[in-house]
């Protein structure tokens, strides 16, 4: 295990790339995820809006 | 020539189910991909007989770099294609290609810099392979800067169209450096057309983090495409029935 934690002395080069890239994979899932969520929450409140206005024009309570 | 599907490619509602169905497909491809490959990588390949284990950057070096190039030219063709036929799906893909790009560009770089470090003994050099890759960078930043500045979503599409598609000749540039220029980069090893130089039990963990990074820029180009198809969606009644909002019932 210490072997390969070692990494043939290369360990400060090698895991901080994987590790750079492992933060990237999960902060474009976070991110794209969180963009999705915000566009259709935006796109609800759009569209119950759009309805509220219907309803008042055709005089409904 | 029949061009119906690209007419259905083309309709915001068909676009967003079809995004729907297909975004677990790629996510599980790149999960299983690219756990099989870092696995493959870091502990079933042999050390390299002259970097030791610290070629083994390569597996996440290589995917990163090939993405930087990739999604920009998917970035620039839609781009392209949004601006020639008016396609305002095509517009919300080249929206969501820039940060997905941008982020995998800086680990390309920033992978590089630990791998040129221990071999070249430098981490940064004022090469070409290296510099034309930092302008890559640069492109997709100014892509998204300039987007964040216009406030019209029609308007920063067709602009950010241009700067994405003046931009794309960077892209066989840095892809050529190595061959065209004395660099301290190594010429590709895999992608070229003759065989490739390395054995089976370092190539195959290597096309599978290729094959795995690949998959999961498309399962996130799709979940951000829908939610930029739905931002420039006007007419609310398939928006309604795709997020089970019944409109006018609130």
């Amino acid at each position: 295990m210490e072997h390969f934690l070692n990494m043939g002395g290369y360990a400060r080069y090698v895991w901080p790339s994987y590790a750079l890239a492992l933060l990237a994979v999960v902060l474009n899932i976070y991110w794209a995820r969180r963009s999705l969520r915000d566009a259709q929450s935006q796109a609800r409140r759009r569209i119950e809006r759009a309805g509220q206005s219907d309803a008042i024009k055709k005089g409904a309570p | 020539m029949n061009w119906v599907w690209f007419h259905r490619f083309g309709s915001p509602p068909h676009f967003y189910r079809l995004a729907t169905g297909m975004t677990p497909w790629f996510a599980w491809a790149a999960a299983l991909l690219c756990i099989a490959g870092v696995i493959g990588g870091l502990g079933l390949a042999p050390a390299d007989y002259r970097q030791g284990d610290g070629f083994r950057i390569i597996y996440v070096h290589a995917p990163s770099a090939w993405l930087s190039m990739m999604v920009y030219v998917v970035m620039a063709s839609s781009a392209a294609v949004g601006l020639i036929w008016r396609m305002s799906v095509s517009h919300a893909i080249a929206a969501s290609c820039a940060i997905i790009g941008a982020s995998f560009t800086a680990v390309a770089l920033g992978t590089g810099m630990l791998w040129g470090r221990p071999m070249w003994g430098t981490y940064w050099e004022w090469d070409p392979r290296l510099t034309s890759e930092l302008l890559l960078l640069f492109l997709y930043l100014g892509y998204l800067g300039l987007r964040s500045a216009i406030d019209d979503t029609g308007r920063a599409d067709r602009a950010s169209a241009v700067l994405a598609i003046v931009g794309v000749v960077n892209v066989p540039i840095i892809h050529y450096s190595v061959i065209w220029w004395n660099s301290l980069h190594q010429a590709p090893s895999v992608m070229k057309f003759d065989k490739p130089d390395i054995p089976a039990s370092m190539l195959v963990p290597l096309l599978m983090m290729l094959a795995g990074f690949t998959a999961l820029f498309f399962a996130l180009l799709l979940i951000r495409a829908r939610g930029e198809v739905l931002r420039r969606e006007r007419n609310a009644r398939w928006a309604a029935d795709a997020l089970n909002v019944a409109a006018g019932k609130v």
